[in-house]
């Protein structure tokens, strides 16, 4: 049987007794097939029982035992140690715990911030009276073209690989948070909730513009989630309910203005439309700097050809449902 | 040599020219052969599908549809424009019900999806055609001693399940590239970071501080200078490295070069027919 000498170089941190964390080396000889939730396991069974780490259903769909190998969250039990190695070309894989968060010990992180975070955003069904009927006699029903625009986003199962992973969350406190977002764009589309497109201001609050579209979450989900698409369709649902005049939304209204009128991006009234005359002013250092080196263009573009095929197409794309 | 429909995008026919002329350029010196469609329009660059999912689908399947009547694959300078474009591809082409709906849009302009052509970074066909022992066999000047910190950024990438040309997690193609030309690739921590430009007009302090972070690590690798294949990865690592370096106290600057420039310099082309003079961070070649 295929077998390994692998070495795992696993982060370890007891806040009562460390003073910082530190990384503990184990050598084991892994055969092939093996997770590395079972190659934890056994170093706590046969090296080490301090080791801390979560593992609950053991069938990637609990979501307990996220952990960081060689830099990426992964859920421990569907992950196989020879593929990591192989793709790192390398016998030695370094676990830690998942970012954003606080480490309650070794490999364990308080998952109470991302999930208060949710809480806050009204992750649940609001019943909309007209739709949900009051009786349990009658069905409320969602077709398969109006469970089509959510389902992807239901099958979250809570395990904070993105939350980990979230480049808006190292950096914004008030960043709502992939999997947040994800789901409130989930409800904002379920044809039985009452509060609808309206949910998008509740992503407004949370700093939903501030995705840096990395594309982090859609790359880390084990179950296909992609965050960034539910978040991106929320902005587009808040433009929806006119929550317009803001940088982020203006921003995506001159790109369309930009296509309808000449089919390429206008860079030069880029600030202008998005931030105003405060946009110019922002930029007016880097502009200069544009212009100096003969990078920028004509505010007046000519249209690319056959252009107005694209003004159909985006007209006609408009109209549909 | 193959032949491409060549999508520039927006930047490299904008505020990134040095990146259209460099480009077109090392494609003539290794025999690719670039035709420009005089049809394409911006991608939208992905906010498109915040105005509408159908506007974004429709705008970037006419693109694919004049690519396919000419029969050439897409080559695109744009990690951005990659993406929307692969994933325009991807949705419709493992949706039918889809794919009809959009279908039915462009039959209003006369135009038909059919799924036939693909979508690659020019980057990638260097590396498919030549592989690195063949691009080293057409260098004619080394870059012998220079040290590159090959900066991915994200759409070159991730998600990978539609970029899909290589690991997401640990990407080899400009390591491999670096060392074809010559130099020594050194791999920072921050090559798959964001650089925080689609968040620069909402948040441009969180952007800001992501490029900032982003330049301080290539230093602190040592490196000579940072390459990247992605023009608005650039814009904000070279034309907003002032305002970057700010945002985490630092002030001596590092060079960027666009990927086709660094390769440019090592094929012997002339720094100006790439574009180095309009670099904002001087480049000394």
């Amino acid at each position: 049987m295929d077998k390994r000498e692998v070495v795992f170089r696993i982060k370890r941190f007891n806040p009562g007794k460390d003073r910082e964390p530190y990384y503990q080396e184990y050598t084991l000889s892994v055969p092939k097939g093996m997770t590395i939730l079972e190659a934890l396991q056994q170093i706590k069974d046969t090296q080490d029982p301090t080791l801390a780490f979560r593992a609950f259903c053991r069938s990637a769909i609990c979501g307990s035992c996220a952990v960081k190998v060689n830099g990426f969250p992964k859920l421990a039990c569907k992950t196989q140690v020879f593929s990591e190695l192989d793709k790192f070309e390398t016998d030695t894989l370094t676990i830690e715990p998942l970012d954003n968060m606080e480490v309650i010990r070794d490999l364990i992180v308080d998952w109470d911030t991302p999930l208060r975070r949710m809480e806050e955003m009204k992750p649940y069904l609001i019943p909309d009276p007209e739709v949900v009927p009051d009786s349990l006699e009658e069905e409320s029903r969602v077709y398969p073209d109006e469970l089509k625009r959510f389902d992807q986003f239901t099958d979250c199962i809570l395990c904070t690989s993105c939350f980990s992973s979230c480049t808006a969350v190292q950096l914004d406190g008030g960043y709502g948070g992939p999997f947040q977002l994800a789901r409130v764009y989930r409800f904002a589309v379920d044809p039985r909730d009452a509060l609808k497109a309206e949910r998008s201001k509740i992503g407004y609050a949370f700093d939903m513009w501030n995705c840096v579209r990395c594309n982090k979450c859609a790359d880390v989900c084990p179950k296909h989630v992609s965050p960034v698409d539910g978040i991106m369709k929320l902005r587009g649902l808040s433009i929806e309910v006119d929550l317009k005049n803001n940088p982020g939304a203006r921003h995506v209204m001159a790109f369309y203005k930009s296509l309808l009128e000449s089919g390429m991006l206008n860079e030069v009234l880029l600030p202008l439309r998005t931030k105003g005359i405060r946009g110019v002013l922002e930029n007016l250092p880097v502009g200069i700097k544009l212009i100096l080196k003969g990078k920028a263009h004509s505010p007046v573009m000519k249209p690319i050809t056959e252009h107005e095929t694209l003004v159909k197409v985006m007209k006609a794309a408009m109209e549909v449902e | 040599m193959g032949r491409y429909a060549f999508y520039p995008g927006c930047a490299a026919k904008g505020a990134s020219k040095e990146l259209y002329e460099s480009t077109v350029a090392v494609a003539e010196k290794l025999g690719i052969e670039l035709v420009e469609l005089p049809e394409f329009s911006c991608c939208g660059a992905g906010v498109l599908e915040e105005v509408k999912e159908a506007v974004d689908l429709a705008v970037n399947a006419r693109n694919l549809a004049y690519a396919e009547k000419r029969g050439l694959d897409i080559v695109t300078v744009c990690s951005t424009c990659l993406l929307v474009l692969r994933k325009t591809k991807y949705l419709l082409d493992s949706d039918e019900d889809l794919r009809e709906e959009v279908n039915e849009i462009l039959s209003e302009a006369g135009l038909k999806y059919k799924g036939t052509v693909n979508v690659k970074h020019f980057h990638w066909v260097i590396l498919e055609e030549f592989g690195e022992e063949g691009l080293r066999g057409k260098v004619v000047k080394p870059l012998s001693g220079k040290k590159v910190y090959p900066y991915y950024g994200c759409h070159t990438v991730r998600p990978q399940s539609i970029l899909g040309f290589e690991s997401s997690e640990n990407p080899q193609s400009l390591e491999r590239i670096i060392r074809a030309l010559g130099a020594e690739p050194v791999s920072g921590k921050r090559r798959l970071e964001c650089c925080g430009f689609h968040a620069f007009w909402p948040a441009p302090n969180l952007s800001m501080k992501l490029t900032g972070v982003n330049l301080l690590d290539a230093k602190q690798c040592g490196a000579d200078c940072i390459t990247t294949p992605c023009p608005l990865c650039h814009m904000n690592l070279d034309a907003n490295q002032s305002r970057a370096l700010k945002e985490v106290g630092e002030n001596s600057k590092i060079p960027v070069l666009h990927l086709p420039q660094l390769i440019g310099l090592a094929l012997g082309i002339d720094p100006k027919k790439l574009g180095l003079h309009r670099n904002i961070v001087p480049v000394s070649c």
